[in-house]
């Protein structure tokens, strides 16, 4: 049984043997038998597993036993009555069979708790060969679920992949001399060289391979699983009466995202999905399996994998910002990478991750391959991304600090000058490149400087802050060395090392809080309004309600001169639009003659009509000499949904109503939400809200740092309206997944708030955005 | 035999190793820890706030040696880890009774 009988035995694996008779000889002659089977094997030194069965005994333990059953489903015939063996076999076999909906779910629940505890065969540098998920055993089991007839695994490459595990496996034991399937650090270079292989790291690449096709297979046939059994569930007496296991009848889909639709607890590509004509289609569905922490089907992958084209070079805005929503989404990253990765989307996408896939670091403190590592730091950065001003940048840093890993030299020196590169291809303007670089380049010098160098010297604050250069990129930096140390293993960070650090990190804050951090990350010159807003705002006054324009891509050039060039970053002159980078969305432009709540009303009209807000700036226009009034004048950037943007005149006329009271923006929301499936979904950080620590003089300044979602302007607005204070201007951006606002608010008087009442009223956001 | 203990400041871990290997000692034990002396850490502003920083970072550096080399060895750590300003830490040595090498078995100063 077991190993044994499918032919695959170790050099030092045991011998699983079962004596199985009709019951009709006396227990004495059967006694007396296993004895003179027995004792020549232990006279060999061989370890054995042995027992002694009737057919209905074998059967019985196989019910009552999992690991059993799993061992007679491979039981072979040695010596003997080939009939009664046989005989056994086919009834295992039908039991297994009949009893599959049972005990499919029972052996997958054990392959479960059997990855959470041994981890991933494919990304750990000292991983057990049998019992991690993508090992011997995974494969044992695809050959059970295969036995069952309910679903079968995907079988390219599986074979080549468990005979590779089995040398490896062969050379351990024959290099150890011991039954141990554990490759441990000291062992590594001779099973190598006993299998012929260059090195270690010829091996591990071998071995990971191999356990990255069964996971993947493992993933796939699972999901069958439950998908066949779901349906049995659902529909017996049907499926009785049509006599098939087809999915015939209609199939419950729901849009996530643009041509991506879920299925079944799958993200699949909505029928009018053409990969062909839409490159940045892999990574909107990736993003959006991942947000909604779903498994991407293999088909989906498999089509995109065939059909997409590459992405233009730089990659145009959406794409850039689904990488960002993809990366930000926290543990369920991972499968979705991994299934993009299976099927060579992601090196199409970054070519540059040839270099780090399945790459070994034989360094003690870490538990991952390169690649998977970056991967792990990008889903521990994305924990840590409230407490930064561009989250975006923070995860692209965190994909791409090891990126220099495998090249000659000082790893962090090679992966600035890779790190440009990418940052660049992905669209990413010269400032935001620069920072990204810096990161990168710069990702090991917190912690060293903290545990390595004396931080009373003025001279080591200096230097770090010389090399980071601002306290944006500090506060990025800080999270970076964080998540990467998080992802590095558990010996590499510590309450120590954080203490140690977050001192440097203080320092350095003090010598180049010189500016103000608040502008630096937001931008507050908002620039003169130009000839269109000025005769938006006037037709506002003269006609007393609002007024919306909208404005496609190209005809740029309204908003006044000075747009792209000088290569500024976050939240300029036009709400980022006076960057070199791409930007999603269209413009629009909303003026309305200064009253309360027009925030949350423009914010909740656009959510009611499926608009997601990018960017927006508001403020308080001032007319030419003359215009009596004040008009507030909004200037946002927004993108649909999915489909296409709904007429400027619709949305005034909701506008008109929303300001009116007579537009129940609350109660369409929540039926909106009402009518979509909740999901498990990426569980992201919790919202921050916070009184910046430089304002201005004029007004104090809440920032709000959220997970982006459907009307979340909208309720910043009603709690900043109901807290009592006006807003008199609203910074707005959205990096991926995440919002990083900065709104300007005074008192009643016109004056910034109290130190007390600005945290009461920060307080009081934060517990409207976390309800 | 004696064991030297020396809490210090965690920067001054590679010159005190390069002092001590310099001296001819074979081996030592580091482990992270946090204490405060005399001065009772210190008190931070930070953004605004106010808070008591308690307990400082240092590192614990632990070496095994004969009598002879104690007092000597005592003053080459010192030295390595002197800033002269305050929190640089403290050395200090305690009589050991026996010292096994655990792979040979080897005892006393043979299994230094």
């Amino acid at each position: 049984m077991g190993g044994y009988g499918r032919g695959e035995l170790s050099p030092r694996s045991d011998l699983d043997l079962l004596l199985l008779h009709d019951g009709s000889a006396g227990a004495d002659v059967i006694a007396a038998l296993a004895d003179r089977v027995w004792y020549p094997v232990w006279d060999l030194g061989l370890t054995l597993d042995h027992s002694v069965r009737t057919p209905g005994e074998a059967r019985k333990t196989a019910a009552d036993d999992l690991k059993v059953q799993l061992g007679l489903l491979d039981a072979r015939h040695i010596a003997g009555d080939l009939g009664l063996t046989a005989a056994l076999r086919t009834t295992v076999l039908a039991d297994w069979r009949n009893q599959a909906p049972k005990r499919l779910p029972e052996l997958r629940e054990l392959c479960d708790e059997r990855a959470a505890r041994q981890g991933e065969l494919s990304h750990l540098l000292e991983p057990d060969l049998k019992e991690a998920r993508g090992g011997l055993r995974d494969t044992t089991a695809l050959r059970a679920v295969a036995a069952s007839w309910l679903a079968d695994a995907p079988r390219e490459g599986l074979a080549d992949a468990r005979r590779a595990l089995l040398d490896v496996r062969d050379a351990l034991h024959l290099t150890t001399g011991r039954a141990t399937d554990r490759l441990a650090l000291q062992e590594q270079d001779q099973v190598a060289a006993e299998l012929g292989l260059l090195d270690a790291d010829a091996l591990l690449r071998q071995v990971y391979e191999a356990a990255r096709t069964v996971s993947y297979a493992s993933d796939v046939t699972w999901r069958e699983v439950g998908r066949v059994l779901r349906a049995r569930r659902a529909r017996p007496r049907l499926r009785g009466l049509l006599g098939g296991g087809g999915r015939g009848g209609a199939v419950e889909r729901s849009p996530l995202a643009e041509g991506v639709v879920e299925q079944d607890g799958e993200v699949v590509l909505a029928r009018a999905a053409r990969p062909e004509r839409d490159p940045v289609l892999p990574l909107r569905a990736a993003a959006a399996a991942a947000q909604a922490g779903l498994p991407l089907s293999l088909h989906a992958v498999r089509r995109m994998a065939a059909a997409v084209r590459p992405l233009p070079t730089p990659w145009p805005a959406e794409a850039r910002e689904q990488l960002v929503t993809l990366l930000g989404a926290g543990p369920p990253t991972v499968f979705v990478w991994e299934a993009l990765e299976a099927e060579g989307l992601i090196t199409q996408l970054l070519p540059d991750w040839e270099r780090v896939r399945c790459r070994p670091q034989r360094n003690a403190v870490h538990t991952w391959t390169v690649d998977r590592h970056l991967v792990e730091t990008a889903v521990r950065a994305a924990a840590l991304t409230r407490r930064v001003g561009r989250p975006d940048l923070l995860l692209v840093a965190a994909l791409l600090h090891d990126i220099g890993k495998g090249w000659p030299g000082d790893h962090s020196v090679a992966g600035e000058v890779i790190a440009r590169d990418v940052a660049g291809r992905i669209g990413f303007d010269r400032t935001d490149v620069g920072v990204i670089a810096c990161l990168v380049r710069h990702h090991l010098l917190l912690v060293e400087t903290a545990t390595r160098r004396d931080l009373d010297d003025p001279a080591t604050v200096r230097s770090v802050a010389e090399a980071v250069g601002s306290v944006g990129t500090l506060e990025l930096l800080h999270a970076l060395t964080e998540a990467d140390a998080l992802a590095t293993g558990p010996a590499a960070w510590s309450s120590w090392r954080g203490a140690l650090v977050a001192d440097l990190v203080k320092r350095v804050g003090g010598v180049l809080a010189g500016g103000s951090a608040s502008d630096e990350l937001y931008g507050t010159g908002v620039a003169a309004g130009g000839a269109e807003q000025e005769r938006l705002a006037v037709e506002a006054l003269r006609t007393g309600g609002p007024v919306v324009a909208l404005r496609a891509e190209g005809d740029d050039g309204v908003s006044g001169g000075g747009a792209s060039g000088d290569g500024v970053s976050g939240g300029g002159a036009s709400g980022g639009g006076a960057s070199s980078a791409e930007v999603l969305g269209v413009e629009l432009l909303v003026a309305v003659p200064e009253q309360g709540g027009v925030l949350p009303a423009v914010a909740g009209v656009l959510a009611v009509h499926r608009l997601t807000v990018r960017t927006a700036e508001l403020r308080v226009v001032e007319l030419p000499e003359g215009v009596a009034g004040a008009v507030l004048m909004l200037q946002w950037r927004v993108a649909a949904e999915y489909g296409s943007l709904p007429e400027a005149s619709r949305l005034r006329a909701d506008l008109v109503r929303a300001l009116d009271g007579s537009l129940d923006i609350a109660a369409r929301l929540a039926e909106r939400d009402a009518a979509y499936p909740r999901r498990r979904g990426a569980v992201a950080p919790p919202a921050r809200v916070a009184v910046a620590s430089v304002g201005s003089r004029r007004a104090t300044v809440i920032e709000v740092r959220a997970q982006d979602a459907p009307g979340l302007l909208h309720r910043i607005g009603r709690a900043l309206e109901a807290a009592g204070v006006w807003v008199r201007s609203a910074h707005v951006s959205t990096w991926g997944a995440n919002a990083v606002d900065a709104f300007y608010v005074t008192g009643v008087d016109g004056g910034p708030l109290a130190g007390e009442r600005a945290a009461e009223v920060a307080r009081a956001v934060e517990v409207a955005l976390r309800r | 035999m004696k064991l030297i203990t020396a809490v210090v400041k965690p920067h001054r871990l590679d010159e005190i190793k390069e002092a001590l290997q310099a001296f001819g000692v074979q081996g030592l034990t580091v482990t992270e820890a946090s204490g405060y002396g005399r001065q009772r850490g210190h008190t931070e502003v930070y953004r605004g706030a106010e808070y008591t920083v308690d307990l400082v970072p240092k590192i614990r550096i632990e070496v095994l040696v004969e009598d002879d080399d104690a007092e000597q060895l005592v003053d080459v750590i010192v030295k390595a880890a002197r800033t002269g300003k305050i929190g640089d830490g403290k050395v200090w040595s305690v009589p050991v009774d026996t010292a096994v090498r655990v792979r040979t078995g080897e005892r006393g100063p043979d299994a230094l």
